[in-house]
């Protein structure tokens, strides 16, 4: 997988569409205080010592911008989430699957589901405010055929697992960590099945990838309707 | 020694059941309680041990001769993964400044008799690879190695799903194990794994490795 790929997904159309303008922005100025003066540990495929570089380089934890509290990180993987479990429902509504296929994306759609309401909850657990759910338009095209959606779902699993690692060395509590990385063990392994049910290859790496926020909105910027 | 693997693979079911840790994001996990780690390097060299046995279980795994085709193909990248990991484990901790443990003797007895067997303890040892990883990832201080410990925990996953559906075992509880990931202390995985380990080399006896 790789960026163009990112970009491709539902064919650059719009599909979410937040319910107030502060949910717009709360997501969005994420994207530009951690964009912003951040280096990112990139862990690179092939290259097992590229974290160790970053670490003496001392890339992780030096924000220079204003901090991204944990609230913030936990509305972008809500969002994240609210937009998986819609593409999900709508999958699996459409009919396209069947047999040992329609068995495996099941529980995906399911976990997506629980991970909105965990997060969620957090969220408030916190004192902090959930972004409501987004609109959520998707092309039609995303649910014409098994291959379409099962091969939208591959590359929008490999972007969450991304953008989950991206978040790690930024969370400060500790149990928020153990949350996200909970989380985000169970996106590997959608990713992994995805891959295998669409002929992919479910082990592209022996590390995770891992992206900033900036690059994960540049990738779903086209499908958020603003 | 009193565990025997039949017990491990049938314990799995309940250290990990399926759907468990719905509520973990507002409880407190097993990792802030106990305090097996001193530092980072112990982290490590714990990891290390585990990824020492995975890669010896599969160099003697796909010596077998037991998969064909797509199976073989995944098995050998999962392999090549757990090497990777090794040596990347061992650079980080000389880096770190710290001695890296030696592999321990390991012993994985009938395992290697049939593709079913060899699959079956392979998704037993992937699954209990992830939940090691989160349970000692709290553990880790220094936020460039924890991400790298996150970045080898979700390949970790990666192999537990895909062996699981080689096995064709059911999608709730054999694939996925549940919509979180659950972690387990290094006492629990030490236990499971201590039936394969042997010898002076053995984590029991490494002292590196705290229990």
């Amino acid at each position: 997988m790789n960026q163009e790929h990112d970009h491709q997904l539902f064919g650059g159309k719009p599909v979410i569409e937040f319910r107030s303008e502060h949910d717009r922005r709360s997501f969005l100025r994420n994207a530009l205080l951690v964009g912003v003066g951040t280096t990112y540990v990139a862990t690179v495929a092939g290259d097992p010592t590229s974290f160790l570089r970053s670490s003496t380089a001392n890339a992780v934890g030096t924000r220079k911008g204003p901090a991204t509290n944990d609230i913030d990180i936990l509305n972008y993987a809500l969002t994240l989430e609210y937009l998986e479990a819609g593409f999900y429902e709508r999958g699996i509504a459409a009919d396209l699957l069947s047999g040992r296929a329609l068995a495996l994306v099941t529980p995906i759609r399911d976990h997506e589901l629980v991970h909105v309401k965990a997060v969620k909850d957090t969220i408030k657990g916190l004192g902090g405010k959930p972004v409501a759910k987004p609109k959520l338009t998707f092309p039609k095209s995303t649910f014409k055929s098994k291959d379409k959606f099962l091969a939208t779902a591959s590359t929008f699993e490999e972007l969450g697992v991304k953008a989950y690692h991206g978040q790690v060395p930024l969370i400060e509590s500790v149990d928020i960590l153990a949350a996200a990385a909970s989380i985000a063990g169970v996106e590997s392994r959608h990713a992994a099945i995805l891959a295998d049910l669409i002929g992919g290859d479910p082990f592209p790496a022996p590390f995770e990838g891992s992206l900033p926020m900036k690059a994960v909105l540049k990738a779903a910027m086209p499908f958020i309707k603003s | 020694m009193t565990i025997k693997r039949t017990d491990f693979i049938k314990g799995r079911t309940a250290v990990v059941p399926a759907g468990v840790a719905v509520g973990a994001l507002n409880n407190k996990f097993a990792w802030a309680k106990a305090a097996d780690f001193a530092n980072d390097v112990e982290v490590l060299n714990y990891a290390l041990t585990l990824e020492y046995l995975e890669a010896e279980f599969y160099r003697q795994g796909n010596s077998a001769g037991l998969l064909s085709g797509k199976e073989k193909k995944y098995l050998e990248t999962i392999q090549v993964d757990e090497e990777t990991h090794v040596a990347t484990l061992r650079d980080t901790i000389s880096k770190l400044g710290g001695s890296p443990v030696a592999a321990p003797g390991v012993d994985f007895a009938d395992a290697f008799d049939s593709r079913k067997k060899y699959l079956t303890l392979s998704h037993t040892f992937e699954n209990t690879g992830v939940s090691a990883y989160l349970g000692a990832a709290g553990f880790i201080t220094d936020k460039a190695i924890l991400q790298a410990a996150a970045s080898i925990f979700g390949v970790e996953a990666r192999h537990a799903a895909i062996v699981g559906n080689l096995l064709g075992l059911r999608p709730e509880g054999g694939v996925y194990m549940g919509a979180f990931e659950t972690p387990l202390t290094s006492t629990e995985v030490l236990d499971a794994v201590s039936p394969f380990l042997t010898g002076p080399d053995s984590m029991k006896d490494d002292a590196a490795i705290t229990l």
